[in-house]
């Protein structure tokens, strides 16, 4: 009993979170840093408390914060990231292009 | 000039906690009120054992981050570094609108 339901909520997690904004900004950071032990460890670390949370029951954190708030963090959150990436990635081709020239 | 690159280059790489703890709030912030936090809460609400619900649920969502640490640095040895800041950082400008639009639709 306790095997399926491990099991059953196993899979279930594994296969919502798959391609999930989550794990799709957990590859960014991982591709674009140097450091992925570090990338490793911090984003179970805020997956686990966030799991804790959802588990406690009925203490979602939704309960208490408006999910409109919780969005438009993630939101703000996403965008600042994206829009720095994209920065960086026409300084780094410049960085490319000189280097090049240099060779 | 020359040195200019090399210093740029050094400010790039950040150390151990400062990347801990930008990916730690970032993957938090995503990660609240989302749909598997979600449904950690019902499976938990529904079976009456948070505390297995909340071992398997961690167990699944530390596996799928590895699984996110292992693509994302693999797709960097293909991808050289600008292009995947700009894909990756034109995915994450997509998210946001996607989250804009799903908090906006009821009042369109």
């Amino acid at each position: 009993m306790i095997l399926s339901l491990l099991l059953s909520t196993f899979l279930t997690i594994f296969i919502a979170e798959l391609g999930d904004k989550t794990q799709l900004a957990t590859l960014t950071i991982s591709g674009t840093s140097n450091r992925p032990l570090a990338v490793f460890i911090g984003s179970s670390t805020a997956l686990v408390i966030a799991s804790l949370i959802g588990a406690l029951a009925g203490g979602s954190i939704s309960n208490f914060v408006p999910e409109i708030i919780l969005k438009t963090m993630a939101s703000v959150t996403f965008f600042i990231i994206g829009i720095r990436l994209v920065i960086k990635s026409f300084t780094s081709n410049e960085v490319d292009n000189r280097e090049r020239d240099i060779k | 000039m020359n040195r200019n690159i090399v210093n740029e280059e050094k400010e790039t790489e950040k150390g151990f906690s400062s990347i801990f703890i930008t990916t730690f709030t970032t993957i938090f912030i995503a990660e609240l009120g989302d749909k598997t936090q979600l449904a950690t809460l019902m499976l938990s609400a529904e079976s009456g054992k948070p505390f297995i619900v909340f071992i398997s649920s961690s167990l699944a969502l530390i596996s799928s981050s590895l699984v996110g640490v292992l693509i994302g640095k693999w797709l960097s040895t293909k991808v050289s570094p600008s292009k995947f800041s700009l894909f990756t950082g034109l995915l994450m400008v997509l998210i946001s609108f996607f989250l804009t639009y799903d908090i906006l639709k009821p009042y369109i």
